[in-house]
């Protein structure tokens, strides 16, 4: 009877590892935040859409480096001393500024450090900023629109007949 | 609590614990608030080219500078001497520049000396001060009382230093460093009339007979060699170079040997001797070389009649049949190659063992050809490439003058209150000095005795040009450029002498016009390319930066060796040994540590976490001592023990080697500082406290004459080694 007891109760657990093995693998564990909330409540509805500003402008090392680059603070004062200087989050930039500190933006989009993504690479390509961004114009706040895994790469670099090789992202 | 809420409570907990762990926290992104100058490009590096200032051998290097901060260095493909392969010192130079310790702005002496307390100064407060000092002493009849001390200068630096010298009135320079190849240019001068370092060819050859030359680890260009070493073994597809290693105390280089021959301290003389007579007496020698050299082979084996084997056997302690075995293999197997180095050398009869070993290499007709020895480029004929290294004559003619009071202000380069043994006396003459300024870059012992800091850049953010030191056969002339914007408020040791010119004015003012060292710099490529057009100038100057250097592999060089007709084969000496027998019944052999070469790299954390390559030990001082020894005296791995010299004594950990002679003891160089930053303070031992100095030899000093004797004190020697406890070796495969 014990004994019974006992090979039911080892099963049982040996179950439930099992189990709580397979979901652990199966479930999307970034839980990263798709959309935080930023120290300053930048639009980029208000910049890239209403004033169609492109992305370039400010993210100008996009097609010549690894990373595309936010602008100095500098660069967004240099326009904000002259437009829209009385706005509350214009306001915020300013003290930034006065400050002497660089805004502590957070991270939307990232991929992990064994991987080697070059945005210059993607911009001489002609690839859209939007494929992988999303709608920019459209967010007031910037949210992750890719899962940014490497199927979904890969599918991409399938469809563009782009290297599929190991060695083209993991350097 | 019930129990079951315990368990309800605790998985929960777990299960939160475990989900925060997974939970990826987003990055943070922050920008720049000025963008960054035309140039730099986010994400992207830049490379530059410059050389290694690490120690003599000047390879050259690429460092990685992303976004302003130098990241990483590498050697440079292009430069000859290493071609593209760098050291552990050289990569480590990245740490000098972001040393936690380094000294930030000038500092001048507030409580007595060597208490380490100094007060913030601005730097024209600084220039002040020794401007004023030496004018006083300009002031004086006797201007000599200005004392310059160096490590070893080439190239610019050391002809503005020369100038600085002469212009102000003083002859006393000192570019002294204790691994400096002085021993070898001596025996050149007696064997060959010519003081031109040697270039081995060890990629080419097929035999090489290393006494006790630590090529791999040390010797003149050790990256050069421990790669051109990789080609003579592997490089041909048909043959494979033979290696045999003599001397008593395994090297990493003697594990890198075919054979081992361990031979008594200060016996390799007579052993070089004996196999010439070996090799003479089988008529095994190259009869066109010895015409060539005035050597008539009959004499010369009249004269080494003495050097029969069984007397060669005896005094080197080597089997008969394996002394045989070498000279016949090393006189058959062309081309072979002879290589001297420092344990050799540093005996009682180390200029005379050279100069055997030389003979050996002009008997078999080693020189000037491939595979064989050749002199290393000659120093370019123009004024602004010199040279300056000073001999150990003049380090103790320099002691006496401070002795005597002499000198008034010294100032100093390096750090030769550590690499400077204490026998000489230097410590105390210094002592009696009354103006010690240093241009440290961390605290060390010698800036810890000075009265005026004036922190030096570091080598990343410096100018400078570097002739190598033997590394190649044609002429190579190295580049420095600073790689990135200096972090503190430091300046370059040539700017300061320059800014000093200046305030001093004169004829000082007159010689030094320049007012940076970069514009000296220019000035001497211009006196270089006298030629040129001005504006190719320019053009020339950015392709020396962006390329290193001038490089002429195709220029011909013109020196050649020959044996000098006036040199006398001289017989080595009994090798005399400081400390009786029977008191001190153990010879020490103090050897450059394969992370620290003097000692310069002790303040550096990658190098004190560099396992020895033999040993492995880490961050710490050891000394070696055969198993049959360790024994007899009761001491196991690790044991404290203490080391007695007819000097002074010391305590270290033991580390039970196989590799050694059991009539030896060894210890490594570069540990034991008093300053030198958080890393290098008070950790391990300075085993040139030990050494004593024989009468006599006042030339070149025998550093590894001296006997010691060991007890063992505790079983807490606190060694920490990196690998197996007993060390990178099969120890059942070394057999003495």
């Amino acid at each position: 009877m014990k004994r019974s007891w006992f090979v039911g109760g080892l099963i049982v657990s040996i179950g439930t590892i099992a189990t709580l093995l397979a979901v652990m693998y199966l479930l999307p564990l970034d839980l990263t935040e798709r959309s935080p909330v930023q120290p300053l409540a930048f639009s980029h509805k208000v910049h890239a859409g209403d004033n169609g500003i492109h992305c370039l402008y400010c993210h100008r090392y996009a097609p010549k480096s690894t990373v595309a680059g936010i602008p100095a603070v500098a660069d967004c004062r240099s326009c904000h001393l002259f437009i829209a200087p009385d706005k509350p989050e214009v306001k915020k930039l300013i003290a930034y500024w006065d400050k002497g500190e660089g805004i502590p933006w957070i991270r939307v989009n990232n991929v992990p450090d064994h991987v080697y993504f070059p945005h210059m690479m993607h911009i001489r390509a002609r690839i859209d900023c939007g494929i992988c961004h999303g709608k920019v114009a459209t967010m007031e706040r910037i949210s992750r629109t890719a899962s940014l895994k490497m199927g979904w790469c890969l599918d991409c670099h399938r469809q563009h007949k782009a290297s599929i090789d190991c060695w083209t992202c993991h350097l | 609590m019930k129990r079951r809420t315990f368990l309800q409570l605790g998985g929960m907990t777990v299960a939160s614990a475990f989900l925060a762990g997974c939970q990826g926290q987003n990055e943070k992104l922050i920008p720049y608030l000025i963008p960054p100058d035309e140039g730099v490009t986010p994400g992207k590096a830049t490379y530059y080219a410059s050389s290694c200032s690490g120690c003599p051998a000047g390879c050259g290097i690429l460092v990685r500078v992303s976004e302003g901060r130098a990241k990483k260095i590498e050697g440079n493909p292009r430069h000859p001497v290493n071609r593209g392969r760098l050291c552990a010192r050289g990569q480590a130079a990245l740490q000098e520049l972001y040393h936690p310790d380094r000294i930030q702005q000038p500092l001048r002496r507030s409580g007595p000396r060597g208490s380490g307390k100094f007060q913030k100064i601005s730097w024209s407060e600084a220039l002040d001060l020794l401007s004023d000092t030496l004018k006083e002493l300009q002031q004086e009849p006797n201007t000599g009382s200005l004392a310059l001390l160096t490590p070893q200068l080439t190239g610019s630096l050391a002809t503005l230093t020369g100038v600085f010298m002469r212009s102000f009135g003083s002859t006393h320079h000192l570019a002294y460093e204790l691994l400096a190849p002085d021993w070898l240019r001596l025996a050149n001068r007696y064997s060959f009339g010519q003081p031109d370092l040697p270039f081995y060819d060890l990629a080419e050859t097929r035999y090489l007979l290393s006494f006790g030359a630590d090529f791999v680890e040390n010797h003149l260009s050790p990256v050069q060699y421990g790669n051109a070493f990789g080609r003579m073994r592997q490089g041909r597809d048909t043959v494979r170079g033979h290696f045999t290693y003599i001397g008593g105390r395994m090297s990493l280089t003697g594990a890198s040997a075919d054979r081992w021959m361990p031979a008594k301290p200060g016996s390799e003389g007579v052993l070089a001797l004996g196999l010439a007579r070996l090799i003479l007496a089988g008529s095994l020698h190259d009869k066109a070389a010895l015409s060539n050299s005035g050597i008539r082979p009959e004499e010369l084996l009249a004269r080494l009649r003495n050097y029969d084997l069984q007397r060669v056997a005896d005094a080197t302690g080597l089997a008969k049949n394996s002394i045989v075995e070498v000279a016949r293999e090393f006189a058959t197997t062309r081309p072979s190659l002879a290589m001297a180095g420092e344990s050799v050398a540093f005996q009682s009869n180390g200029l005379e063992a050279v100069r055997a070993i030389q003979l050996l290499n002009t008997l078999v007709g080693n020189l000037n050809r491939p595979g064989g020895v050749y002199p290393a480029s000659a120093d370019p004929s123009t004024g602004a490439l010199l040279r300056k290294e000073s001999s150990f004559s003049e380090l103790l003619a320099l002691i006496a003058s401070m002795r005597a009071g002499k000198i008034k202000a010294a100032l100093i380069k390096g750090n030769p209150v550590h690499t400077v043994p204490p026998v000489t006396g230097f410590q105390e003459a210094l002592d009696t000095v009354p103006f010690i300024v240093s241009f440290a870059t961390v605290l060390d012992d010698t800036a810890l005795q000075a009265e005026l800091i004036l922190p030096d850049h570091a080598a990343l953010e410096s100018w400078g040009d570097v002739v190598p030191l033997a590394g190649s056969r044609t002429m190579v002339y190295g580049t420095m450029q600073p790689v990135v914007t200096p972090l503190y408020d430091t300046r370059q040791f040539a700017d300061v002498l320059l800014a000093t010119a200046s305030r001093l004015g004169g004829p000082l003012a007159a010689a030094l016009p320049e007012e940076s060292f970069v514009e000296y710099l220019k000035f001497s490529q211009a006196q270089r390319f006298s030629s040129e057009k001005e504006e190719d100038l320019e053009l020339l100057w950015v392709e020396l930066l962006s390329g290193g250097g001038h490089f002429a592999p195709d220029q011909a060089p013109e020196k050649h060796y020959r044996w000098a007709s006036s040199a006398v084969i001289a017989d080595p000496p009994t090798p005399a040994f400081a400390g009786e027998a029977n008191k001190f019944p153990l010879h020490l052999q103090v050897y450059p540590s394969t992370a620290f070469h003097d000692g310069r790299g002790a303040v550096l954390p990658w190098l004190q976490q560099l396992p020895d390559p033999m040993s492995t030990v880490v961050w710490g001082s050891w000394i070696e001592i055969n198993p049959k020894t360790a024994s007899s005296l009761g001491i196991s791995q690790g044991d404290l023990v203490e080391v007695t010299s007819p000097r002074s004594s010391l305590r270290l950990p033991a580390v039970v080697y196989p590799g050694i002679r059991p009539d030896m003891v060894a210890i490594p160089l570069g540990q034991g500082h008093h300053g030198g930053g958080r890393y290098a303070k008070d950790r391990g031992v300075n085993p040139l406290t030990l050494l004593s100095l024989l009468n006599g030899k006042e030339q070149l000093a025998a550093w590894n004459a001296t006997r010691v004797r060991v007890t063992r004190i505790s079983k807490k020697g606190d060694l920490v080694s990196a690998g197996h406890p007993e060390g990178s070796y099969r120890g059942d495969l070394i057999g003495i």
